[in-house]
Order: C-alpha cells, then structure tokens, then sequence
C-alpha cells in the first residue's frame, strides 16, 4: 500500500510540472498584454510603456520567463497581481476561496448525498409511477441549459415572488458597522460546518462495531440530536452571538444558489446510483441477502447500494475538482464574488499572476482530489487493495 | 417421522413477453425431518424453479398459480413478505448454485454470517456469534481465520465451505441445497459432498439436494424425486429408484451414466433436447424423446400424472408402462 501511494504522489509531482508549463504557455500565447491599453493614451511619454514591461519583466523572452516562474513557485513566490498591484495572489485567493468553498462544498454535499438517495431509492422502485416521474424529471435537470435555468430560478424567486435576494452574498446596509470583515464570518462558517461534519463521522465510525441494530440506530439518532443541540448552543453563546446576525444574512444570500446548483448537479448522481444500483441488483448475492430474511432496508442499503457507490464516488470526486473551475457560471450569474470571479477577471485582463496561482489552485485541488479517489477505492473496494499492493 | 414439508400440486410459471413458461407443473411431495431429498434432472426442467418457489424467492415474473407449501406447519404461499422473512434462512437456508457470486464482495465473510444471525437471533452478542461461526467454520472444514476475509480471498472450495456455513448459523430445519458442487472440481466436490452429508446426519436436518447429477444424488439423499419438463415423472425411495426404475426417462439418465463396479457397458445417450417449456406439449411430455413410444403417448387427451408403482414409488401413468422387462 505505501508503495502504491508513493508511486501514485511521484506520478502527480510530474503531471504537477507539466500542468504549469502548459498553462504559463497557454496564458503567454493570449495576444497582448495586461498594460496594452497604457497604449491607448495619447499623452504616454515615449519609453514609459517599455519601462513598464521591463519593470514586470515582461520584455524576457518566454523560455527565461516559465523558468523563472517556476523556480519562483517552487519557493513560494508568486509575483504580484498587474491589476491590483500591491496585493498578491495569494492573498487575493484567500479573500475569495472561502467565498466559493461555503457555497460550493455545501452544494457538493448535498447534491451528492440527495441524488445517492434518490438514486438508491429509484432502482429499488423500479416500475413504479413515482419512479417514472422522479426519473423523467432528473432527466430533464440533467439536461437542461444550466444559465437558462439559473436565471428562471432568479427570475422566479428573486424577482417574481420576491422571496429570497438576486445577487451578492450580503447586504451591504446590515454591514455598514460590522466590526468585522465577511471573511471571518466565511472562515468562522466553514470551521463550523467542517467541525459538525467530523463530528457526525466520528458518531458513524464509532457506532460501526455495535452489533445490535436497535441500540445502533438509537446511537446514531441520539449522537445527531446531540449535534444539533451543540450547533445551537455555539451560535447562541460568547463570540458567534455577535456574528450570528451576519452568518444570517450570509446564510440566506447562499438559499437560492445552493438550490439551483443542487437542482442540476444532484440529476447525474441520481441517474447514475440508479443505473449502476439496477445492475447490482441483479447480482446474485441480493439474492443471498433476501434468502437470509434480512430486512428490505438492508438489503437495499447495505448489500445493494454499498456496491453501487464505487462509480458514483468517482463522479463525485471529479466534481469536486468544479467546485471551483464550475464556479464560473454560477458566480457569474449570482453575482458571487469568488474564485470563479476571479479567474474571468485575471483571464480576461491578462493578469498572469493570478491567473497562474488561481489555476495552479485547481491544479493541485484537482491532483489531490484525484489522489484521495484512489485511496478511497481501495477503503470501498477491498479487491483493489489486493492489487494495489502488487 | 412427521412430515416437516409438504409440497401440493404446487404449480408455477413465468410470464414472459413471448407467453407464459410453465415451469413446474402440479408438483408433490413430502419431506420427513432427517430426511434426505434429492430432485433430479436437465438443465431447465425447473429444478431450481422448485427451489425457489419453496423460499417464495422465484423471479418477479414467477407467479404461483396453484398448489401450497406447508412449512413446519406453516402455509408460505401467500404469506406476507414479513412473515416469510422469519422463515428464511430459521426455517428454511439455501446453498446456492456458483457459491462463486453468493457473497457480497465488499463484505467480509464472518461479518455476512453475522448479519443473518443477527436479524434471527438479536440477542445474542458479538461474542457468541464469532464462537459459533467458529464452531461452524471447523465444522465444515474451514480455519476460523478465514471469517474475517473477503470472499475475493477465498478459493472457489472455501468459498463453498463457507456458505454451509453460512446455512447453518441459524439453526435451520432445512436446507436446500442446489447444485452446490456444480462449479468445483471432483476431488473439492466429494470433500464438499461428505461435508453436506455429516453435517446434516451430525445436526439431524432435512435436506432437498437439487442436481443433474443423478450419481452424486444416488449417494446423498434417501429419496429421490425425477423431474421433467417442470413435473415430477417419477418418485420413490433413492435404491428403490435406481434399482428398478419405472420411468423411461430415469431408465435414459441411469443409462448415461457410467457405473464403477460391474460389467462395461458402452453408455447410451438421450437422443433430442430438453423441451422448450413455452409450448405447450400434447400427450405424455416424454413422448418426442422416449425410446420405445406407444402411439397412445402421443395422444392428446392422454392424461400425465403419478401412479403407484412400488412401495412408496410412484412413477408417470403413461411412460411407467414404457418399460416391460
């Protein structure tokens, strides 16, 4: 096994090298540059636009300039931004990621989890009429063009029925006297939903050996109510009562994204759980199961959707590697200020710096997501292990 | 002894797109505790058809239109899915054909023993199930350790192994075993075989041994029961049967096979193919393949069913007179 994970992170250090020359090439090759429009002044003293090319480094030929860079990554320099000058792109990308990270591992969660449910549930109902109608509409989510069907749901629910705000995460009035900045509230949201889920893991993990089923699903239920009576009292208490009305008005800004998001994205995992679900299903030890008298909830849950979650966590893997790239179009429409945002803005300005860390960001995110898929093969599918080791 | 299953005109087909398969047809007999069963015949004659309609666990388009199945008493034709639940597996195991896919491959062995120990015996602890696995396990001839591998790790006879095991965690009355020894070679297959036949005599539990293979019925089971095309053409007690067999199918399927002892013999095949049990077939269902058919067996009003033909053997009305000797 360590042998597998050391040859897989020495794969990945490779494909890492490769992915940065491609882009810094890719991003040089763009016509232009980021001070091209300096030229457009008439009043520009002769030189100066020269001098600022030089001062960037800019006028380098592209050969001395990926071998700089790269060396300069590798000690943790990555430049300064051309548009925001004073600021790097780290801290840029530290003001945004938490941003795109609440917004996008919430809807990742729950779309993963809602369309594993309902999946699961089809193929177990297979022939029903709520199946063909639950079906036929995941059909349709799946396929549909998401921009049209952001914007409906914003026209809808944002204008229309005026229910819940069109854009932006906050509103700017209720913030005009915070004392704080929306990114700790961001960062204190995510330390919060991490914490809650860890601790609902930890609940699961702990529970798995009880061999009871009563006492284990009482376990359960009584370890979840006392995460939520927990949750309650910490935002009840001392510092996040302060922050509380914030977190709010943050939370209610997230509704309408996380819904369309979820709508669209929780179609692939639900039709693919159903289909990889109706193939297991066939297998012979559903038969063994159902002999056995075990009850239909197990059989279905335990012996027939634990084999169908191989493909459907792959899925789900390469989406998280979306959470930030994918949020382009969201962010774009909603209006939320992230690293989607980020990326068109460096992209279309030709700001190189930023742009190479934002995708540098998603190199390594998507890298490690690949790498932690691998390992969770082997936990989901113990014949992996076995190969693995060879 | 008293009878701890009764099968009665039990008769079951499939509905398909291309017309309804009969695939057993007014099916009857009994089982004793401590007894010995073995239902005999071709591929798709129903044998296992019979199997599952004991269990109530026939495909969703296997329908049961007639006959009951007394269980210990207990009438499982009809029963709720609930109540069937605490027969299986308590009442009633099942070794399956191709042990190969019958475990879950992402759990481990003990764990999927456990969990059927579990649902019919929730009291008891993790400890005491680990003890009798292990108990179960040597019994069959398996080390204990081989409880907590995946089936990936097991080799096709452990695997075998460890689902008698498995049938046996919970106290079953019966068992049935269907082709279990199908996949393995003939060394795994007799070591599996002796296995079966201790265990059952050790613990006392009846057993339907379902196979093609009509020598390895004629060592496991007491009586014996020849199927085909979805009924029983000839039963009675297994020496009985393979001494003076009334039928001329069961006369065919002894003629197949080679005999150890005794004079050589060249082996004589049947000629023709298992009917298809979509069309409906006039007269005796043997006619087209028996060796010596009268023109009366290809009548259409002629009328199949037992009748006695020995001391508890009873043998197909119409092909029992086929052999004159």
């Amino acid at each position: 096994m360590y042998k597998y994970i050391f040859k897989r992170i020495y794969q990945l250090v490779i494909v890492f090298f490769l992915f940065l020359v491609t882009s810094y090439i890719l991003f040089d090759s763009i016509p232009g540059n980021a001070f091209q429009n300096m030229l457009l002044n008439p009043l520009l003293p002769p030189g100066a636009y020269e001098q600022v090319l030089a001062l960037y480094g800019l006028d380098k030929p592209l050969s001395e300039r990926i071998v700089l860079y790269i060396t300069n990554f590798f000690k943790g320099d990555f430049g300064y931004s051309y548009k925001y000058y004073p600021k790097t792109p780290i801290e840029l990308i530290a003001e945004r990621l938490p941003r795109t990270l609440m917004l996008f591992a919430m809807v990742n969660i729950v779309s993963f989890y809602t369309g594993f449910l309902v999946g699961k549930i089809l193929a177990w109902r297979r022939g029903s009429k709520s199946e063909t109608w639950i079906t036929i509409t995941s059909v349709f989510s799946y396929t549909v063009f998401y921009p049209w069907f952001a914007l409906m749901m914003l026209w809808f629910f944002g204008y229309k029925m005026d229910w819940l705000p069109i854009g932006k995460f906050l509103y700017p009035e209720k913030w005009y006297d915070a004392p704080f900045d929306s990114d700790v509230i961001f960062t204190l949201m995510i330390k919060f939903t991490v914490i809650v889920s860890i601790i609902q893991f930890l609940i699961y993990m702990f529970t798995r050996n009880i061999e009871s089923l009563n006492s284990k699903r009482n376990l359960r239920f009584f370890g979840f109510i006392l995460n939520i009576v927990g949750s309650f009292i910490f935002w009840n208490t001392g510092d996040a009562l302060t922050k509380k009305i914030y977190a709010m008005d943050i939370a209610y800004h997230m509704i309408l994204p996380v819904i369309t998001v979820t709508i669209v994205a929780f179609a692939g995992t639900a039709l693919l759980t159903r289909t990889t679900m109706m193939e297991v299903l066939k297998d012979d030890y559903i038969l063994t199961a159902r002999a056995k008298g075990l009850s239909q909830r197990r059989i279905r849950d335990r012996h027939a959707a634990r084999n169908a979650l191989l493909p459907v966590v792959t899925s789900f893997i390469f989406t998280i590697v979306t959470i930030i790239d994918g949020s382009v179009l969201t962010e774009t429409i909603f209006s939320w200020p992230g690293m989607g945002q980020l990326i068109l803005d460096s992209v279309l300005n030709e700001d190189i710096p930023v742009a190479m860390a934002t995708f540098s960001f998603i190199g390594v995110f998507a890298l490690v997501a690949h790498f932690i898929a691998d390992i969770s093969y082997a936990y989901l599918d113990p014949r992996i292990r076995i190969q693995s080791q060879g | 002894m008293s009878n701890i299953l009764e099968v009665k005109n039990l008769t079951m087909h499939y509905e398909t797109l291309d017309g309804d398969v009969d695939a057993v047809k007014d099916i009857t007999f009994n089982v004793k505790a401590g007894e010995s069963f073995g239902i005999v015949g071709e591929s798709g004659c129903g044998k296992t058809s019979v199997a599952m309609c004991l269990l109530q666990l026939q495909a969703e388009n296997g329908k049961i239109s007639n006959g009951s199945i007394l269980f210990d008493g207990q009438e499982l034709v009809g029963m709720s899915e609930n109540d069937l639940r605490k027969v299986r597996w308590d009442g009633i195991s099942i070794v399956f054909q191709g042990a190969m896919n019958a475990w879950n491959p992402v759990v481990k062995v003990g764990e999927q023993i456990r969990e059927a120990m579990r649902e019919h015996n929730p009291k008891s602890t993790k400890s005491q199930n680990t003890e009798k696995i292990n108990e179960l396990f040597n019994m069959v001839g398996l080390d204990s350790s081989a409880s907590e591998r995946f089936p990936h790790e097991l080799s096709g006879g452990m695997k075998q192994r460890a689902i008698i095991a498995l049938a046996l965690s919970c106290d079953p009355k019966l068992i049935i075993a269907d082709e279990p020894t199908t996949a393995l070679d003939v060394v795994i297959q007799d070591q599996i075989l002796t296995e079966i036949k201790n265990v059952q005599e050790l613990l006392g539990l009846s057993l339907i041994y379902i196979s093609h293979d009509i020598a390895v019925i004629a060592e496991m089971t007491d009586k014996i029961a020849v199927m085909y095309a979805g009924s029983i053409v000839e039963i009675g007690p297994t020496e009985e049967v393979f001494k003076s067999p009334k039928h001329s199918y069961t006369r065919s399927l002894l003629d197949s096979t080679p005999s150890i002892m005794g004079e050589k013999k060249k082996l004589r095949s049947l000629e023709g193919e298992p009917p298809s049990l979509i069309n409906k077939i006039d007269g005796c269902s043997f006619s087209p393949r028996c060796p010596s058919p009268s023109n009366e067996c290809k009548n259409q009003s002629i009328e199949m069913g037992l009748i006695k033909v020995g001391i508890d053997h009873y043998a197909d009305k119409c092909c029992s007179g086929c052999i004159s000797e």
